[in-house]
């Protein structure tokens, strides 16, 4: 832990693609435990913002600190840095060749260096967590979206990570589906894993987080407690798009 | 209540025992007959023109014109057997194919349905392939013989000459015993990485073996020529592929790499091979540039190279365009989970790229083999020669026409298995699309 005791700090980032000016300026502390909630519209950069935190996307103007590291300091081993981060993505993005096992063994051996054995005995673990341990054999083709998003999650935990990222990991889902994802969600915030979560669920947004942030157009226009932005949006343009979204 | 368990029930049997288990004697009858005919016509042409022989000797001195070793043949496709045989399947087929159209649509089930189209439309071939054959018996088929199915050339210069290959046999065990040890070798490697059994390992070296007791026969013994000339169209395209696939993977990664100095000679590379044509290329360094820097390479060392070196630029834009193909989700959950970038290559991208590659570059093999015939352009020694150097060599000693069409069955024979190898192969990757267009 760092000095200032915040897992992960953003200072003054700005982020172009080509002319377009997607994050205007953030700053931002994470502390351990904490579940912070992005909401926003469409295109306001939400996604840009999450892929900042490790950098998947590498800001244009500004720094990023993980765990008192820069990860913006181009002599970090990014690699190292990532395997402390988990992301999962509205997509899924399992490896389509690799069953639910070998999607999570890969990055253990490869980049952890554990024998095959305690690969494969943490894979299996990780699958029971979010109660699949009947498909540890199956490819993804084999398995329903919501299956998926799960195997999705129990790869990043199994790198045991110290925080995680989530964007939008239930808008590709049908309505029933949505349901399973979220409450392995809930039981990892409550085990006390540090969280960025990108989402529309609102209902899930004043249950689990522990701060709401609003974006607009690159900026975080308001934050505060779930409940209290939720009930009580102090900014017109979050009452406007929260008008929309409940 | 007791709700019974349901029944146990055995898929329904799709097989040809269900085809034919459906069939009426109506269904049965047309495509028997359509079955009949067309074997009627092929097997009744055949014994015909065998009848007459297909090739023959000619007495010493007498000219092309009063003889030809063709003459048999022109002979069987003239007679009146042979008219006969296509008249009657012209006929019978006809009465086939009026009485599927008629009746098709009255059948009861698919299957008997099927049965009679497909009964109508061998038939139907059937009688195509003999108005073919009795258009073809009207022009002047004793020109046409003479130049073009004079069949005893195909196998000129000498058959299998035992006492070669009695000297040789040594020499032959050695390529035999060699070909096992490699192929043994590198699948032992495989194996013993995959934990696969050692049966692999000795099939592989088996077929190695066999392989090699082939190559040796043809090298050392005095064989057709046209077979020592299929030898050299294999070896020329087994090596330029080899040096070309794995150089187009190289360039490929290259072209994709985001620093400019690192893309830039990689395209100018690949637009330079793909925007000149081979037939320069070739005759440039076998006549110029090799000879101009005095490197000491033969001909058919150019020939590979050349062939290599282009294929590379070719085989990197498919290789380029499978990669591009993946989501590029792919390689960022992959570095999400602290994979480097070439971790990510070798263990993400490539495994799912290298599937769909797969079709298109055994396609730029085919055309490979076939542009081998462009080497002919180098002076290479009748022992180096390819099919359509062969060819050309018996055209210009003879010039009989034949010669060409010994070269087409030459190279029709190595690139068809390799057509129906990329056929098989898109077929299992395919999606069930034919069943809804078909
Ligand atoms: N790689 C890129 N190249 C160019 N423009 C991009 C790229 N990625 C995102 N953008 C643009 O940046 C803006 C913000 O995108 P971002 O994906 O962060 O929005 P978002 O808030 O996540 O939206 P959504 O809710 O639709 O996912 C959009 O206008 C988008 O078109
Ligand atoms: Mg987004």
């Amino acid at each position: 832990m760092n000095s200032d005791g915040t897992v992960v700090r953003l200072e003054g980032i700005h982020k172009w693609f080509g002319d377009l000016h997607v994050l205007r300026g953030i700053d931002l502390k994470i502390v351990p435990k904490e579940v912070v909630v992005l909401i926003g519209p469409s295109g306001s950069g939400k996604s840009t913002l999450l892929r900042t935190i490790n950098v998947l996307e590498e800001p244009t103007e500004g720094k990023v600190f993980f765990d008192g590291v820069e990860l913006t300091d181009i002599r970090t081993d990014l690699n190292r840095a990532r395997t402390h981060m988990g992301m999962v993505f509205q997509q899924f993005n399992l490896f389509p060749h690799l069953n639910a096992t070998d999607n999570i063994t890969l990055a253990l051996i490869k980049v952890l260096k554990l024998s095959k054995d305690e690969a494969t005995t943490r894979a299996h673990a990780e699958l029971e967590h979010v109660g699949l341990s009947d498909k540890v054999e199956s490819y993804p083709s084999q398995l329903s979206g919501g299956q998926q998003q799960r195997v999705a999650i129990a790869r990043s935990l199994a790198m045991q990570p110290k925080m995680m990222l989530f964007d939008e990991v239930t808008s590709a889902l049908d309505p029933e589906l949505i349901g399973e994802v979220l409450g392995v969600m809930q039981d990892l915030a409550s085990e006390g894993m540090t969280m960025v979560v990108v989402t529309h669920e609102m209902g899930f947004a004043g249950r689990v987080g522990t701060r709401l942030l609003f974006m607009d157009d690159g900026v975080i226009l308001e934050e505060g407690l779930p409940p209290e932005v939720i009930n009580n949006p102090k900014h017109t343009r979050t009452q406007a798009f929260l008008a929309e979204v409940l | 209540m007791v709700a019974t368990a349901p029944e146990t029930m055995s898929p329904p049997d799709r097989g040809i025992r269900w085809f034919l288990a459906k069939q009426t004697s109506w269904s049965r009858a047309v495509l028997g007959s359509g079955i009949a005919v067309l074997t009627l016509y092929i097997v009744g042409a055949i014994a015909v023109l065998t009848s007459h022989g297909w090739t023959g000797t000619c007495p010493e001195g007498v000219t092309r014109l009063e003889c030809s070793p063709s003459d048999p043949l022109a002979a069987g496709l003239k007679s009146d057997g042979l008219g006969l045989v296509g008249m009657v399947t012209v006929v019978l087929g006809s009465v086939i194919v009026a009485a599927a159209i008629a009746s098709w649509k009255r059948m009861p089930n698919r299957s008997a349905r099927e049965a009679v189209i497909s009964g109508g439309v061998l038939a139907a071939q059937a009688v195509t392939l003999s108005g073919a054959l009795l258009w073809f018996r009207g022009t002047d088929i004793d020109r046409f013989a003479r130049n073009f199915l004079n069949i005893s050339l195909i196998g000129q210069k000498t058959g299998l000459v035992w006492d070669t290959v009695v000297d040789s046999i040594g020499s032959i065990a050695g390529v035999m015993l060699t070909w096992a040890a490699v192929v043994a070798g590198l699948v032992g490697v495989y194996a013993w990485l995959r934990k696969t059994g050692p049966r692999l390992v000795i099939y592989s070296a088996l077929i190695a073996a066999g392989g090699g007791l082939v190559w040796g026969l043809i090298s050392v013994a005095s064989v057709p020529s046209f077979i020592r000339g299929a030898q050299n169209t294999l070896v020329l395209s087994g090596a330029g592929a080899a040096l070309g696939f794995s150089l187009g993977l190289v360039l490929a990664l290259f072209t994709m790499s985001k620093r400019r100095v690192v893309r830039a000679p990689a395209r100018i590379y690949i637009n330079f091979f793909r925007g000149t044509p081979l037939i320069w290329q070739i005759m440039f360094a076998g006549v110029g540039f090799v000879p101009a820097l005095r490197l000491d390479l033969d001909m058919y060392t150019i020939a590979i190279l050349v062939l290599g070196l282009n294929l590379g630029a070719y085989s990197s834009e498919v290789y380029r365009a499978g990669i591009q193909s993946l989501e590029r989700g792919q390689i960022e959950a992959s570095r999400t989970l602290g994979l480097s970038y070439f971790q990510s290559m070798r263990y993400v991208i490539m495994p799912q790229a290298i599937r769909r590659v797969i079709p298109p570059l055994l396609n730029e093999f085919v055309i490979l083999i076939k542009d081998t015939s462009l080497v002919s352009v180098l002076g290479l020694t009748i022992a180096q020669k390819e099919l359509l150097g062969i060819g050309r060599d018996i055209y210009s000693s003879s010039f009989d026409a034949t010669a060409w069409l010994g070269a087409a069955a030459g190279y029709l024979i190595i690139t068809l298995p390799m057509i129906g190898i990329v056929t098989i192969v898109e077929k299992r990757m395919r999606s069930g699309l034919t069943s809804v267009i078909g």
